[in-house]
């Protein structure tokens, strides 16, 4: 895809739910998935019987050994049409790169070819109980981990490990600069009443202190499992007239395109910023845009180094100096002029909601719903999601335009 | 070094040349017979001509590489690793890109720096199955 978005503006977002962030919930995700999803039709102004789509990514980004089943470690789109009583006519789920820009896309595209009129679009995670999240006690591994796990090569946190490593090495980041990340992030998430980490700071001395785990990746810069669960209510550009909420309207989109064939979650950092270019330039384009009209750039964080990744792909920090941006105070979201590129918390500061933190932020900030978070400056928001080379962003804005 | 606690790999079909010569210690790589590109690991489809029948052979290579990045892991997330050890992401000689990734052994205290050379060791887990790992060049 290039140039404008064919329905930009022509859909928004009238209303959302948001289910508290925890370690465990006392409910099973399915329960707290209908919940949450009530409250979210019923924010929009609407009952359960008008909505008649229904669009989730169900992914469990674990690397466990979970046996996992619909309703409880994940909620597929047709599990919750299913149980929101029957009334809808469209429930699809998305597999793709980029969960987050991917259902968007999917509520856009049927909302705009008259598919549904009212689409809930849902993302639910669970942190489940038995086992260890990304611990695997496999004795025999076949298939495509047979390239790379016998060589101890396992898991995400390797993964992004070697790319940060990699970026670590070559532009002589530090540390310290990662620890004003994380300070930031975990500032604002705990002004979030939901967050798993409300009410729980985090100091530069602290994340300094943290040991390694694979190097130069530490406990603080991996997101915190969680039971969560948001929704979103999306509709017409001319339904959302009629409905009490400030329509945010969903102005562009970008997925990453499958790059360089590599072995299992290797991601070399050239993959990871060429795509991220590409993504970046088609996303712009989709909403006929610059990074300048930019108010809110919400980065995606679900590993600390992503931060920086988006961050100069996206045209914010120079190839190479996020870490000095972030040093120097630039992400500083309370600062007049710095970039509020953590305002809404992100993971590191909510919880391992994959991509809601910043779509909600973006949301609740445009529509000014933010309460004592409003920020004054609110017009155009970007969500980004996963790595930029394996996910996408959405371009959000407060008017149509 | 062996440790049968490790879990191992099951050869199938297509891998199965590459761990019988990880076995004599010897480094293979599937080679499109189209194109002649190495591919790893091995594919459907070669990414580079397409040919959806690339009938992928396994060629000796030199084993010989750089380091373009590293880490250490100090937490195991599968079962008979000792911990701390290095992984290293090598760029071998024989082609552009061509990338392999396993564990640096007799790392010494020092982290490697980027662009260090190294070359194929092996780690023999049991009877059947050795496991490609790599060894510092100068430190050979």
């Amino acid at each position: 895809m290039s140039g404008r978005l064919l329905a930009s503006n022509k859909v928004a977002i009238v209303g959302y739910g948001q289910s508290k962030v925890e370690r465990h919930s006392e409910q099973t995700l399915g329960a707290l998935a209908v919940e949450t999803a009530r409250a979210c039709i019923a924010d929009a102004g609407l009952r359960p019987e008008q909505v008649d789509g229904y669009v989730s990514s169900s992914l469990l980004p674990s690397a466990g050994s979970h046996g996992a089943v619909d309703g409880v470690n994940f909620v597929t789109a047709t599990w919750l049409a299913e149980h929101m009583g029957g009334h809808a006519t469209y429930a699809a789920g998305f597999q793709g790169l980029g969960q987050i820009p991917g259902i968007v896309s999917m509520a856009v595209n049927a909302i705009s070819s008259g598919a549904a009129d009212y689409v809930v679009v849902q993302r639910a995670l669970n942190n489940p109980t038995r086992g260890s999240y990304h611990a695997n006690a496999m004795t025999e591994i076949s298939g495509a981990q047979q390239w790379t796990a016998p060589q101890g090569f396992f898991g995400p946190l390797a993964m992004i490990a070697l790319s940060y490593n990699e970026y670590l090495q070559r532009y002589g980041a530090t540390r310290e600069a990662m620890a004003a990340v994380l300070v930031e992030a975990r500032k604002n998430g705990a002004r979030i009443p939901w967050s798993y980490w409300h009410d729980q700071p985090l100091s530069a001395q602290e994340y300094l202190a943290s040991p390694l785990i694979v190097d130069p990746i530490c406990r603080f810069d991996c997101d915190i499992p969680v039971d969560g669960v948001a929704s979103f209510l999306f509709t017409s550009a001319e339904r959302a007239r009629d409905l009490p909420n400030p329509p945010v309207y969903v102005s562009g989109f970008a997925m990453s395109a499958p790059s360089t064939w590599r072995l299992p979650l290797h991601w070399p950092l050239d993959d990871i910023m060429e795509v991220g270019a590409d993504v970046a330039r088609r996303l712009y384009e989709s909403a006929a845009i610059s990074p300048a009209d930019v108010d809110l750039p919400q980065v995606y964080d679900g590993f600390s180094p992503f931060i920086y990744y988006w961050l100069e792909s996206l045209g914010f920090a120079t190839r190479g100096e996020a870490h000095l941006l972030a040093l120097d105070g630039g992400l500083d979201s309370d600062v007049r002029g710095a970039l509020p590129a953590l305002s809404g918390g992100g993971a590191l500061g909510n919880g391992r909601m994959h991509g809601v933190p910043q779509m909600l932020e973006c949301y609740l900030q445009l529509s000014r719903r933010a309460g004592e978070r409003q920020r004054e400056q609110a017009s155009i928001g970007l969500a980004c999601h996963s790595s930029p080379h394996l996910g996408g962003a959405v371009v959000y804005s407060a008017t149509p335009y | 070094m062996s440790s049968t606690a490790r879990p191992l790999p099951v050869p199938d079909a297509q891998s199965a040349p590459f761990w019988e010569a990880a076995a004599r210690h010897e480094l293979v790589i599937a080679r499109c017979a189209r194109c002649e590109l190495l591919v790893h690991p091995p594919d459907v489809v070669c990414p580079r001509c397409g040919s959806t029948d690339p009938q992928f052979g396994f060629t000796s290579v030199s084993g010989q590489g750089v380091i373009r990045s590293w880490t250490i892991v100090r937490q195991s997330f599968l079962p008979g690793f000792d911990v701390p050890f290095t992984l290293v992401d090598v760029e071998l000689d024989d082609q552009d890109e061509l990338r392999l990734i396993g564990r640096l052994l007799d790392a010494p205290e020092e982290p490697p720096a980027l662009g260090a050379t190294v070359r194929v060791a092996f780690e023999d887990l049991s009877e059947e199955i050795s496991v490609p790992a790599f060894v510092l060049t100068d430190s050979a």
